[in-house]
């Protein structure tokens, strides 16, 4: 057994398979050790954060230890003056944006469950929020990294200056690839300013072409918000924009905002502080309820068509108390409910995805129950250069022993 | 590696020829000499022979046939580049771009367009501008370097510091692989299921393979710009301004410094009227009209509490496309102050500039030499100019020693070696300065899983160049050896 580690219980489970060992060093040297000591022992291990994005993926082909990052919690470097931070791989986001706070900077990565989302895992399932639309996802955001690799071998790459172009951008490969090629042990981030103002404007019940017409307008008259998101059931849209910024600029947007609102003829309104967080607060509940969540990706502009189409079926037909968030100008959905029957959840996803193909998009299972995921692919059709995702598997873990078949592909 | 230091042989031309056309095959001694090098004008060598073709199609064949023959593949764009990363080796085939130049299609409604990789920078922005969009990253280069260059270098810009590299705006590219195969990477819609093989593609300096497509992002024109220029008696009152105004929450959209030296050669080159100062900024705010308002007047107060001795707001954009002029042109205009000059790239975080700086100018006044500083504050990115006579024997030795210094400098103070000209050729030395062997190693596996043979550009960006399959320890015969592919030399 290797030094240090606990046996594994069914809280340890990752998709259904509970590990035999569970380990959780403390810091990054221990991490290191661990992994050399699983190399060594050619056992298959499984990184866990928060938990928050677990169900993404299908279940490890096998699975002998878990490694916990929960206590590698340390603020490593934060440079106010130079807005960045350096934080360890398990500190959960709220605490981070706590840290910061005091100093009026924030991380610009706002996926739902911020108190138990690490940034670890929020960078290895590329997790975001509504702000993606200004600031981008983790992979604009991250600067640089240390990981250690799977024989035990801590590396870095990157650095702690934002603008920087020596060598290949390993982190950013490492973004998004859900631990199957490194234990990422620390991340460093470019910070923003935190806004001085922070106001809301709502559109409701809007019909998908009003809501992309509305979108578009917003774009042509050069509004700046830092957040464009619509809510829907499956029939009418709830839209709201968010601006971020001085208040001057905040409240003029706001207010050119409402003055395109009656020249489209559409009713908006300048939401209070108490009724925008109960906007966003719907918002995470569609993001994170249910036991079915997908995620869609289409160009920015068929984003609304594929909400009225196959989008549309899926939340009336295929889930139960079902509902969408749509983010029309990222080109990204997530719908999330219960599904009413294993058959009719795997025919919506087969139905979005077909429509998706034509559209060079994709749809993702972010969690399902197991009879859905014994009728539908989690990833759906891998991308045409899966070839070189498995030779870049085969250079990083070449015993294929980090989380083994949880990627795309098989991978 | 197999015939690599000889020039192309007659049936392998003849091979080229009939795939690109003869005019776009040259291997005549006069022809290969423009190839030599790029902007990094020292170190040339001589290519074996250079193609030219103009379609995905024709790439792929003259891959094919550069693996045949056993020999490495440089690409190459404008050649614009200021680190050597498309300088040929020995008896190489420079791939030249520069004829797939054509704007594919652009997408308004998904603020996305189309372009082969010859296109330059500037001309996607121009394609776009009556519709109100525009490319955003914006190197000095932009009217010449190409879109391909741009991707290879993750190229940045003044405008970087609000609106980020080549890396946030690329959405899609194809690229040829060493084996001939067509891949797609990224797409019209984000986040392709899989890794992000396209973040790793851009800066990769040629070495994974030739993009023959790449989607960009088009971004609609901000509603209003503010712009400044600011003096101040040195480096130091002009760092706290920088600092001062990121601290009051402001994010510009570029924030640029001269130091005296650079005012001078700039005033030289272009005729402008700035005063003989010891700095100056020049600061642009972007966005929304009463935000900018907000953010500009904000800048300068701050800019003025920090010692600023005049502040000077253009009156129209001929006059601020006149500043920007002069700060642009600021590199070339050196060479009127100076016989020589070389310039470096290196990073610093942003709050460390006044010392550095001061570091900078002890390194020069033991070199004996001159250095003038035009760099993008906002970031810490510094472009030191070190000027030198190369006539007089011992300066262009003590000017790349300067070059050297400032580099382990920026290492020292936690910044980076480059923050946008790339490692090319030049900085292979000063990347095991930044990166120890494991960190190396894992770039070196990441090439390896897209050109198994390392034949794309070799020579740059890794201080010891590895074999794929290779691993530090007992040797072991990498199998493209076995097979004959490739000699270990």
């Amino acid at each position: 057994m290797v030094a240090g580690a606990r046996q594994g219980t069914p809280g340890d489970a990752v998709v259904g398979v509970v590990p035999r060992l569970v380990l959780e060093p403390a810091s990054v040297a221990e991490a290191a050790e661990a992994l050399g000591a699983l190399a060594r022992d050619r056992l298959a291990v499984t990184f866990v954060g928060g938990r928050t994005e677990i169900e993404l993926g299908p279940p490890p082909a096998t699975l002998d230890a878990v490694v916990r990052t929960g206590r590698l919690g340390r603020l490593v470097e934060h440079a106010p003056s130079d807005q960045i931070a350096t934080v360890e791989a398990g500190m959960p986001l709220a605490e981070l944006q706590r840290l910061l706070a005091p100093h009026h900077q924030r991380l610009a990565l706002d996926p739902p469950r911020a108190e138990l989302a690490t940034l670890g895992g929020v960078v290895a399932s590329n997790a975001f929020g509504p702000r993606r639309h200004r600031f981008g996802g983790p992979r604009d955001v991250v600067i640089g990294m240390t990981f250690v690799r799977a024989d035990g071998t801590p590396a870095k790459g990157g650095g702690k200056v934002v603008k920087n172009v020596a060598g290949f951008d390993v982190p950013r490969l490492l973004v998004g690839s859900l631990g199957t090629l490194a234990l990422i042990t620390t991340v460093t981030v470019r910070l923003h300013p935190l806004p001085e103002a922070e106001r809301c404007v709502l559109f409701a019940g809007l019909g998908p072409a009003e809501a992309q017409e509305l979108v578009a307008q917003a774009k042509v008259a050069q509004l700046e918000p830092s957040s464009v998101a619509a809510l829907t059931s499956g029939g009418a849209l709830d839209i709201a924009f968010r601006f971020e910024g001085f208040a001057p600029g905040t409240a003029e947007q706001c207010g050119r905002l409402l003055s395109l609102a009656g020249k489209l003829r559409r009713s908006a309104e300048l939401l209070d502080d108490g009724a925008a967080c109960g906007f966003w607060a719907r918002h995470d509940a569609v993001r994170t309820g249910g036991s079915l969540r997908v995620k869609i990706a289409t160009p920015p502009a068929a984003l609304v068509s594929i909400a009225s189409g196959p989008l549309q079926r899926m939340l009336r037909s295929a889930l139960s108390s079902g509902a969408a968030v749509l983010y029309p100008t990222v080109g990204i959905a997530f719908a999330s409910g219960d599904p009413t029957s294993a058959e009719e959840a795997s025919r919506a996803v087969a139905e979005a995805r077909a429509a998706l193909a034509a559209l060079g998009g994709s749809l993702v299972l972010a969690a399902a129950p197991p009879a859905v995921r014994a009728l539908a692919d989690v990833w759906g059709p891998p991308p045409p250069s899966l070839a070189i995702m498995r030779r870049l598997k085969d250079e990083l873990d070449p015993d294929h022993r980090l989380s083994p078949g949880r990627f795309v592909g098989g991978i | 590696m197999s015939s690599s230091s000889a020039a192309a042989g007659g049936d392998l031309v003849r091979r080229m020829a009939a795939v690109v056309g003869r005019a776009q095959c040259i291997s005549d001694p006069c022809g290969l000499l423009v190839y030599e090098c790029d902007g990094l004008t020292h170190g040339r060598t001589r290519p074996g022979l250079v193609v030219l073709p103009g379609s995905t199609e024709e790439v792929v064949e003259v891959v094919k046939l550069a693996r045949e023959a056993g020999l490495p593949i440089v690409p190459r764009g404008a050649g614009t580049g200021l680190s050597g990363g498309a300088r040929p080796v020995p008896g190489c085939i420079v791939v030249g771009l520069s004829r797939m130049n054509r704007i594919l299609a652009v997408d308004l409604e998904n603020g996305a367009a189309r372009v082969q990789p010859g296109v330059t920078n500037l001309d996607v922005s121009r394609a776009v501008a009556s519709a109100g969009f525009y490319y955003a990253p914006d190197p000095s280069s932009q009217s010449v370097c190409t879109i391909g260059g741009n991707v290879a270098e993750n190229s940045g810009g003044a405008h970087c510091l609000k609106y980020g590299f080549t890396v946030n705006h690329v959405l899609a590219a194809r690229v040829v692989l060493d084996g001939g195969e067509v891949v797609d990477l990224g797409g019209s819609a984000p986040d392709t299921p899989g890794y992000d093989l396209l973040a790793v593609l851009v800066g990769s300096e040629g070495m994974l393979g030739i993009v023959t497509e790449v989607t960009l992002r088009l971004l609609r024109k901000p509603e209003a710009t503010r712009t400044f220029f600011a003096t101040f008696p040195s480096t130091d009152e002009a760092g706290a301004a920088v600092s001062g105004i990121i601290a009051a929450g402001i994010l510009p959209a570029a924030i640029e410094m001269m130091d005296r030296l650079a005012i001078v050669a700039a005033k030289a080159a272009t005729g402008l009227d700035w005063p003989d100062v010891g700095a100056a900024l020049l600061m642009d705010a972007d966005g929304p009209l009463a935000e900018v308002e907000h953010v500009a007047k904000r800048a300068v107060e701050i800019a003025r509490a920090a010692g600023a001795l005049e502040i000077r707001i253009p009156r129209d954009e001929a006059e601020r496309q006149l500043m920007w002029k002069g700060r642009k042109s600021a590199f070339a205009a050196v060479g009127r102050i100076s016989p020589n000059y070389m310039v470096e790239d290196g990073v610093i975080p942003r709050s460390e500039i006044a010392r550095v700086l001061r570091d900078i100018e002890a390194l020069a006044r033991e070199a004996r030499l001159r250095v003038a500083n035009v760099f993008h504050a906002g970031d810490g990115n510094l472009h030191p100019l070190v000027l030198y006579d190369a006539r007089v024997p011992g300066e262009e030795e003590r000017a790349a020693w300067v070059g050297r210094e400032i580099l382990r400098l920026c290492v020292r103070y936690g910044g980076s070696i480059t923050g946008e000209h790339g490692v090319g050729a030049e900085k292979v030395e000063a990347m095991a300065d930044m990166f120890g062997e494991a960190d190396l190693d894992t770039m070196s596996r990441v090439r390896c899983a897209f050109d198994g043979l390392a034949r794309f550009n070799p020579g740059k960006v890794f201080p010891t160049p590895r074999l794929c399959g290779e691993r530090p320890g007992p040797y072991v015969p990498h199998p493209a050896e076995i097979s004959g592919e490739v000699e270990r030399w």
